[in-house]
């Protein structure tokens, strides 16, 4: 291989060869692990692609922070898997007038240093969601509410400020996790957030950042001890690491896998892939007003001159739906008379001709990963675009880069974004990011939209918003200011001794009744 | 001694003034790099609050204003709290650093104690298979990406063998795979830098007249050669070793090892200036003490440096 120290063609091929061998090898090592089908333990390990940031859960909404936080602490209601809202520290709520809500605390309710939960915690933790000096990352939650009221111990009455038809979908999301009042006015926001206290189903033990956070079982859970007695949350960056983790048995649950390696994990012996259609849409946000992207005709045909039937299937390998709007199936006011969104190169290519497009070029701005697949897609719908003569290119951003660009507008042309329907309703989705001032609201404005709009925010006749959303559905396909593209399938790996079904929003909630080891 | 102690103060002095410079260069760079206040509100948070938060970290300030305080409270050992942990940087650093020591010792170690010896052994048997088959791994070591190496590791020694957890840390076990991960550079590099000063040790005329003392081979190389190849040796390990300090942001993200390379990535991009004044800080320390070390074990092993 070596002569006198210098690599002969002989060797450099041998070498080569060595190489792709190893690299052959290595697919076939994946299957090689046995694995058994149920468990003694009594503890899960999840692993995620990331640390967690906070504990405090106003400071924090991402993915890998809120599946601790739903689990440190209660909600007054809980979204289950059939995406109904369902008792949790309240056990019952109702309207009592436009802009009254009224919920009901379960009895006997504890923190777990043993302090009682009642209305004044309700009370102290919505109002603190958006108070300006407790500088929360929740702010525009639940500032539809003029002020909390806590008559009695086990009573919280909501008044807001205008008729709120979705404050108890509210309470169900990140910003209506339950704190205690006392602890939190004893510590500080600095002491809580290093030892927090909730009254969720698991206690904070430990905490060694970058390597693992460990948290016992609360016995006395008002719905019952979960089913093991300790949760510990491992960031493991690394994909491949990951998935190894979880093929050898040293993770119970891992997050975030791509469609192209879901095989790994559902091929090995010992492990599962659950699926679960994200409760949100990935959509191109046509960011700018330069032509051609002030033309509609234009538009519309970027919209038709994507194939995102094939995007689903080769891309995705069929986990995902293609949208039919930018209402998200399964929310309140989807319209299913709508057809899942067109592919139709013949008619992109009428309607290019119709807006005098000139061949200017168009910019997708992407980042690598900061959602799935970000820039596969990108690059595939850059080819299609070429297919019916738009000329356009994909820019790589770093993510400071990406969210120095979405504070000051200055995107060039177009932007991922994925919104989530946070309320299961258009207004947590739609509304949310298209109303005045709203992430994707660059340019589009349209009085009739805006109307509608805030009509259907501040109502609670439900057949009034029905209509009002659906015709808002119908605007905005016309306008297309979010192109939506997918409806992705997000992929949980799991031991086959797990039995816990994944949640659309990503909360990620461990109970009695969702979690349960086999243990043979 | 004399001679030493002014050796050494002038070091110190030297090591306080680069230190100086490189945390200077940081704050600068960092400043100049961007505005983290976006970063910590959320993309809808109106103008009022960033105008808010920007005054309250300080960062409405001339910059000279700014270097000021942060000279100040540098001096007091507070690099300022993070952005992100809502803590102090440096003790966010400082839990870290168990970590890092941990895994760079281990590296370090597991280079020195492979590549010496088999460096040495190459040299003495040159030209034979023995010479050619640690010379091709070493050039592999050298030439392998980390994370190939690292991922390969993953799945031969503990998917398929068994033998070593996947990632993360805690007992012996866990260490093993980081370990030889990182040092795999140092290692090829250790041991062909120690092969090439070996070698060239060996053609000089002391050693010749070592042989023709009649003094067995054993010894030749153990006290004279080695003490003479200890020179360049010892550079390429300080230098590794520096390098392990600083370079094991890619080990550390595949096996979740929690060192301050991997702290180091998320602060810079989220734009964390005193985590990331922190750990420059912090690295430079260890680099320039281990520079020192060296330096002083140059002075104890070579008389003519003393001079």
């Amino acid at each position: 291989m070596l002569r006198d120290g210098r690599i002969t063609r002989r060797g450099f091929l041998a070498g080569a060869a060595g190489l792709l061998g190893s690299m052959a090898a290595a697919e076939g090592l994946w299957a090689r692990v046995a694995g058994a089908q149920a468990t003694s333990k009594n503890t899960l390990v999840i692993g995620q692609s990331s640390d967690i940031s906070k504990l405090d859960p106003h400071l924090s909404t991402t993915v890998n922070d809120i599946a601790v936080t739903f689990n440190l602490y209660d909600n007054l209601l809980s979204r289950h898997h059939d995406g109904k809202l369902y008792p949790s520290a309240a056990t019952e709520w109702k309207l009592v007038n436009p802009t009254t809500w009224q919920f009901k605390l379960r009895q006997g309710l504890k923190f777990h240093n043993g302090d009682p939960l009642t209305s004044a915690d309700v009370k102290f933790s919505f109002e603190r969601t958006y108070d300006p000096k407790a500088k929360t990352n929740v702010m525009s939650v639940l500032n539809t509410i003029e002020r909390v009221d806590a008559p009695d111990s086990l009573t919280v009455s909501i008044v807001t400020k205008k008729p709120d038809p979705l404050i108890a979908a509210r309470t169900a999301f990140y910003a209506g996790q339950i704190m205690p009042k006392g602890y939190f006015e004893k510590v500080g926001a600095d002491e809580f957030n290093a030892k927090p206290i909730g009254s969720g189903p698991v206690k904070f033990t430990s905490w060694v950042k970058d390597d693992r956070l460990v948290l016992d079982a609360n016995k006395d859970y008002w719905g019952g001890k979960i089913d093991v007695d300790q949760i510990i949350f491992r960031p493991i960056p690394e994909l491949a690491a990951r998935i190894a983790a979880l093929v050898k048995g040293e993770v119970d649950l891992i997050t975030k896998i791509p469609p192209d390696q879901m095989d790994r994990v559902a091929k090995a012996s010992n492990t599962k892939i659950e699926g679960v259609l994200y409760g949100g849409l990935y959509c191109l946000s046509v960011v700018s007003q330069k032509p051609p992207l002030d033309s509609k005709p234009f538009r519309q045909a970027m919209s038709l001159s994507i194939d995102r039937e094939t995007i689903v299937k080769e891309l995705w390998r069929g986990q995902g739906a293609v949208p039919n709007s930018i209402v998200v199936k399964g929310d309140n006011h989807y319209d299913p008379s709508l057809p899942p969104l067109p592919y139709d190169p013949n008619r992109a290519k009428q309607l290019i001709k119709e807006s005098n497009y000139k061949g200017e070029e168009l910019v997708i701005e992407t980042g690598v990963g900061f959602t799935v697949l970000d820039r596969e897609m990108g690059e595939v719908i850059v080819a299609m675009w070429k297919d019916v003569g738009i000329n356009a290119k994909l820019e790589l951003i770093e993510y400071s880069v990406y969210l120095q660009k979405i504070r000051e507008k200055s995107f060039k042309g177009l932007r991922w974004t994925d919104p989530t329907s946070a309320y299961n309703d258009p207004d947590g989705m739609m509304w949310r990011h298209l109303s005045p001032g709203g992430p994707n609201a660059y340019w589009f404005r349209n009085a009739r939209f805006d109307e509608l709009g805030n009509a259907a925010r501040f109502s609670v006749d439900e057949k009034l918003r029905d209509e009002a959303y659906k015709e808002m559905t119908r605007l905005e396909l016309e306008y297309l200011p979010l192109i939506p593209i997918i409806q992705p399938m997000e992929l949980y790996g799991l031991q086959k001794y797990v039995d816990w079904k994944p949640y659309a929003n990503q909360t990620m909630e461990f109970r009695r009744f969702n979690l349960k080891l086999n243990r043979g | 001694m004399q001679g030493l102690a002014r050796f050494l103060t002038y070091r110190l002095a030297r090591m306080v003034v680069a230190l100086w410079c490189v945390v200077t260069v940081v704050f600068i760079v960092m400043r100049l790099s961007g505005d983290p206040v976006p970063l910590l509100l959320p993309p809808d948070a109106p103008i009022a609050d960033m105008e808010r938060l920007r005054s309250e970290m300080g960062l409405d300030r001339p910059i000279y204003i700014q270097y000021g305080v942060f000279v100040r409270q540098a001096l007091k050992g507070d690099f300022g709290r993070s952005i992100h942990f809502r803590t102090s940087a440096m003790t966010v650093v400082w839990e870290r650093i168990p970590a890092t020591l941990e895994l760079a010792f281990a590296s370090f170690l597991c280079a020195v104690v492979v590549a010496i010896p088999a460096g040495v052994l190459s040299a003495i048997k040159r030209g034979g298979t023995y010479d050619n088959i640690v010379m091709g791994v070493a050039l592999v070591g050298q030439a392998a990406p980390t994370f190939y190496i690292g991922i390969m590791l993953i799945l031969v020694c503990s998917l398929w063998l068994g033998l070593f957890p996947t990632s993360g840390r805690g007992d012996w076990r866990h260490m093993v795979l980081p370990a030889v991960t990182l040092g795999a550079f140092a290692m090829a590099s250790i041991a062909r830098i120690t092969r090439s000063a070996v070698l060239e040790i060996l053609r000089a005329d002391f050693i010749r007249t070592a042989r023709a003392k009649g003094l067995p081979e054993f010894w030749t190389i153990a006290k004279h050669t080695m003490r003479n190849a200890a020179i360049p040796i010892i550079t390429i390990v300080g230098l590794q070793f520096g390098n392990l300090l600083g370079g094991a942001v890619i080990t550390e993200t595949i096996f979740s090892w929690p060192g301050i390379g991997r702290l180091a990535i998320q602060s810079i991009y989220s734009r964390d200036y005193p985590i990331v004044q922190s750990v420059v800080f912090m690295t430079a320390v260890m680099f320039v003490v281990l520079n020192l070390l060296v330096d002083v074990a140059y002075g104890i092993l070579d008389p003519r440096i003393r001079r």
